[in-house]
């Protein structure tokens, strides 16, 4: 224990630290600048001077470690004096034009200057003069206003790890560019906007368009974007979306946000929001009435359900909407509907996966706390980019890199390509064989570790694995064995392409067995906001809120005596056999909720073909999709910063969502369900997004006793008061093994980019203005042979289409797959992929496309 | 892009150093050597050979004055103009090359042979004023001796 004194007040701390934070811990506050808590220190603005007696000079209180005995003061006319004159020193060259300056109100100098500054300086030369900088689609540069604090730098090397912009020049002259002095060119995280303590790098978004004391109100909820569920602070006017900022010690992201999450918002005020119910009249469709629309959806689906039976009807559940959205939606449809028939985009990825996994491991194993990353020794990653799908999840794995770990990345992360250089391990494997590489890391990892004996459906499953290993020569291989033996703390981090392979259950059996024989932590990559919660909420079609199994007697007969109906014997099928049975007429209705299916699912064609047979489609959306457009009622939802409920994350981490904004326009999801199903004969009448809460946390063993308060004090992750349920398989599901040499030229894959999601972020014009239009990626060696340039047009043909795009040549694809975004209208890789489906996750095998491209 | 032997011999470089940052000031001269000055690509094939951010490339080359920023002549005249060169007349030589050579401080002749840096002091304020030609030192200038010294560079 080491005990010091600061002002006369002993502070006793038990691990080292500076002086700043041990005082900082006692509530004595040193004034810093060039010190940021989410940095190391740096001592370089010298405004933290503090006495300590018995030292000659003043001390930095950044740098200087506690030691037991220190006597320590904070303020005195010495120390105010030198932070005058430091002070009078920044604003030699500081230009004062606060008054249209955007961080006027929030600015540390201000605040500095405000307390300690000279009100006079002493310096009568000419102030430098940097020319401002607009070229950037996103940052606005003042770099006559930079203190040379040297913050942006920092954060952008050593947490984001992006390194893209850097202090050039020197002396008076030093400033902040990027690489290309015109635009930053990087990954627009914009945390280098959060650390600025002037008004230096500023946000394009905003600028000058508002001042940090006219905000309204100041709304926490969560990010609409990816499965992480950063805490987002969303500042209003007048009823607008201003300025979207994280905040130090808030969610799990505490102070960072990735491009998406910080710059997307504005799609919520797009001019293309749908306003009033549409319902279609001879192909046309025509605006209607609340009222009118409720009525007609419902009448035709009880025709529909009277004349055909439940099984002709299904629904479509959106790991977008919030969870009391989607478990009124399935309660709907079980109840109201009388159909098992629910599902959602999430079968093509994380809800596959999981369910596959949970099922050999029990619940719960494929959710584990994102810091804890950080303290990994080893991180296998795997079929997929974490920095581009999950940024905040992949920033932690940078941050573990720089604490030494061993980063191994399987195929093609882009982001981490950076970072483990030459330090640690890259495998290179050929096209679309990720299972047969983790198969034969499990063999041999299995040669030298035996199997627990815990699950012998798993160790069974081991054992035949590794009596017929899998064929194919990876130099790497031993190396890796070799750091995952001889690490303590395993991560695994698994993407989703892993799952959309025709043996993508082959990949899930491995990840599985590999968690389970290393003890490691295993992370899925989830794409939408809230992929587990809609799992937790029993949209899946065998099972019920709370992941418990439908064709489990004691479990069905709870939930039919909560809901006071019985739950439809028939059983539900998934997402793509559900297209199978439109097509085979053996569904009629299709009701959707929040999701585009002919633009998000692979052969667009054939979706829409099938859509397009139905005899009533229903979609609810905030606009009119490729869906919608297709639908006979189109229903406007109200969107992410319009309404309150929950998401849960890929760690299970249940978090509010706060509505910011009003909207004339739309209802929430549960509202519009709720009205329809009480027109049905199926009574629904919840008063609030709170109110379903309280009854899922009645219902659901994972959600159990949870409340909207206990939810917004943060930290709940289930399961909460109820219990999961272990893995209870006898036998581990395998299909015919399948393993195909693909031989081709090119193959077309999907790209996962950093700026863009698909449906909203194309209507958010900040993200345009990053990334306006799809490329079609190609390796260096590849554009070589074919001989195109960067930004070349060509054509890319595979036997469902053909695509115009640019060619971007990209130095991390090292095989011969192109790879294209699923982003952009009418650009979208899922229209020219066909798939097969994996006949034991039912998630579609997406692999083996082959495409040609030629010079436009 | 580098040739193979300026490859080789950055490999040679970085095999000196415990990680590829500590080459970076060796390479960048090479790059300089082979270019002429460090134009944006030229610092990207650098960032790209040792494997570091392009930006941190940039930042540690412009820190450093030695490193050319801009497209520059044949010959390179650093001329210092501190205190000892200043007092023994070297802002006369200034506008002798101004007038003499068309030469402008940081600028370089239409002609394409010489570029004028005024440079901070060299440590020859002994012998002063004193500049470099390229590599080449000069010192005890005069214009006279100036025009002889630049006859040898065409």
């Amino acid at each position: 224990m080491i005990t010091i004194t600061v002002n006369g007040k002993e502070i006793q701390i038990d691990k080292p630290m500076t002086v700043l934070e041990a005082a900082k811990k006692a509530g004595i506050k040193i004034p810093t600048l060039c010190h940021h808590e989410l940095l190391e220190s740096y001592g370089g603005c010298r405004l933290c001077v503090v006495e300590v007696e018995r030292m000659p000079k003043l001390q930095n209180a950044c740098t200087l470690l506690a030691a037991d005995g220190m006597v320590i003061r904070t303020e005195s006319e010495v120390i105010s004096k030198v932070r005058s004159e430091m002070l009078e020193l920044l604003l030699i060259n500081h230009p004062l034009d606060c008054a249209y300056c955007d961080k006027a109100g929030e600015c540390e100098l201000q605040d500095l200057v405000n307390k300690y500054g000279p009100t006079v300086g002493r310096y009568k030369e000419e102030k430098r003069k940097v020319p401002e900088s607009h070229t950037d689609p996103i940052f606005a540069r003042h770099m006559g206003r930079c203190v040379v604090c040297t913050r942006c730098v920092r954060m952008c090397d050593t947490v984001q790890g992006a390194s893209a912009i850097s202090m050039i020049e020197r002396g008076g002259r030093t400033r902040m560019e990027p690489f290309s002095s015109t635009s930053f060119n990087c990954e627009y995280c914009g945390n280098c906007l959060t650390v600025c303590p002037v008004g230096a790098i500023l946000s394009r978004l905003y600028i000058h368009s508002y001042r940090p004391w006219q905000v309204d109100k100041e709304i926490k909820t969560i990010c609409p974007y990816c499965g992480v569920g950063c805490s987002l602070f969303v500042q209003v006017r007048d009823n607008s979306i201003k300025r979207v900022i994280p905040k130090i010690g808030q969610g799990l992201n505490n102070g960072l946000l990735c491009s998406r999450g910080r710059f997307g918002y504005e799609f919520i005020e797009s001019q293309e929001r749908l306003k009033s119910p549409l319902v279609k009249e001879k192909g046309k469709f025509k605006q209607s009435t609340w009222n009118e629309a409720f009525h007609f959806v419902a009448g035709r689906l009880m025709e529909i359900r009277e004349l055909h039976g439940g099984k002709a009807i299904a629904g479509i559940a959106s790991p977008r909407c919030t969870n009391e959205d989607n478990y009124v939606f399935q309660k709907f449809m079980r109840m109201a509907c009388r159909t098992n028939n629910i599902d959602s985009i999430s079968r093509i990825g994380f809800a596959a996966a999981q369910k596959y996994i949970e099922d050999l491991l029990g619940q719960g194993v494929t959710s584990n706390i994102i810091d804890g990353l950080k303290n990994s020794d080893a991180i296998l990653v795997i079929g997929g980019d974490p920095t581009a799908v999950n940024p905040i999840l992949g920033l932690a794995i940078r941050a573990a890199a720089r604490n030494g770990a061993n980063v191994i990345v399987v195929g093609n992360a882009k982001g981490l390509v950076p970072i483990i250089r030459d330090k640690t391990l890259r495998i290179i494997h050929p096209v679309f064989r990720e299972a047969d590489v983790l198969e034969l890391l499990l063999t041999n990892i299995f040669k030298t570790q035996d199997v627990r004996a815990e699950k012998p459906a798993i160790d069974k499953r081991i054992k035949e694995l590794s009596e017929k290993p899998v064929k194919m020569d990876i130099k790497e291989m031993e190396k890796l064995v070799k750091i995952l033996l001889g690490s303590n703390s395993i991560s695994i981090v698994a993407g989703m392409e892993l799952v959309q392979r025709v043996d993508g259950h082959r990949s899930l059996f491995a990840i599985a067995a590999l968690t389970y024989l290393l003890e490691a932590r295993l992370f899925l990559l989830s794409e939408k906001p809230n992929e587990q919660g809609l799992i937790d909420m029993g949209c899946l079609p065998d099972m019920l809120p709370g992941g418990r199994p439908i064709n489990v007697g004691d479990f069905k007969h709870k939930f039919e005596a909560a809901w006071k109906e019985s739950i439809p014997q028939d059983k539900g099928i998934t997402l793509m056999e559900m297209i199978g049975a439109i097509r085979n007429k053996d569904i009629k209705a299709l009701y959707i909720m929040g999701e585009n299916p002919v633009f998000n699912l692979p052969n667009g064609h054939y979706i829409r073909e099938a859509l397009e047979s139905l005899d009533f489609l229903v979609v609810q959306d905030i606009f009119l999709t490729e869906t919608a457009e297709l639908a006979d009622v189109v229903l406007p939802a109200l969107g992410w910063a319009e309404k309150d409920g929950t998401y849960t994350n890929l760690e299970r981490r249940v978090q509010l969502l706060k509505r910011a904004i009003d909207s004339s326009s739309g209802i929430e999801d549960w509202k519009i369900i709720s009205e329809i199903s009480s027109i049905m004969g199926y009574e629904m009448d919840y008063s609030s997004a709170e109110k379903i809460m309280e009854e899922i946390a009645k219902v659901s063993p994972l959600y159990r006793d949870l409340t909207y308060k206990e939810i917004g004090a943060g930290d709940c992750l289930w399961p909460y008061h109820g219990e999961p349920l272990r893995g209870e398989l006898n036998e581990v599901p395998v299909a015919v093994d399948i393993t195909q040499d693909y031989k081709a030229d090119f193959y077309l894959a999907i790209e996962k980019p950093l700026f863009h999601s698909g449906t909203l972020s194309r209507r958010a014009s900040a993200l345009r203005k990053i990334c306006p239009e799809p490329t079609l990626k190609i390796s260096p060696q590849h554009a070589g042979k074919l001989k195109l340039k960067e930004g070349d047009r060509v054509n890319i043909s595979t036997a469902q289409g053909t695509i115009s795009v640019p060619v971007s040549i990209d130095a991390s694809i090292t095989d011969n797959r192109v790879l294209l975004s699923n982003n952009f209208e009418n650009k979208g890789v899922f229209n020219l992929l066909n798939f097969s489906l994996d006949k034991v996750t039912k998630a579609p095998g997406i692999e083996g496309c082959e495409v040609k491209i030629e010079r436009k | 892009m580098f040739n193979e032997t300026v490859l080789k011999e950055i490999d040679e470089i970085k095999g000196r150093y415990p990680d590829f940052r500590s080459a970076l000031l060796p390479a960048l001269y090479v790059a300089q050597r082979e270019f002429g000055w460090l134009s944006h690509e030229a610092m990207s094939y650098v960032a790209r050979t040792l494997n570091l951010p392009e930006a941190m490339v940039r930042g540690t080359a412009s820190f450093y004055s030695m490193f050319k920023h801009k497209e520059a002549g044949r010959h390179l005249i650093q001329l210092c103009t501190n205190v000892s060169c200043m007092i023994l007349g070297a802002e006369r030589l200034v506008d002798f090359l101004r007038t003499k050579y068309g030469m402008e401080p940081d600028n370089t002749t239409q002609d394409g042979r010489f570029s004028l840096v005024i440079m901070e002091c060299i440590g020859a304020c002994g012998t002063a004023p004193a500049m470099l030609v390229n590599t080449d030192f000069y010192d005890n200038l005069t214009e006279g001796k100036i025009e002889e010294i630049l006859d040898k560079y065409k």
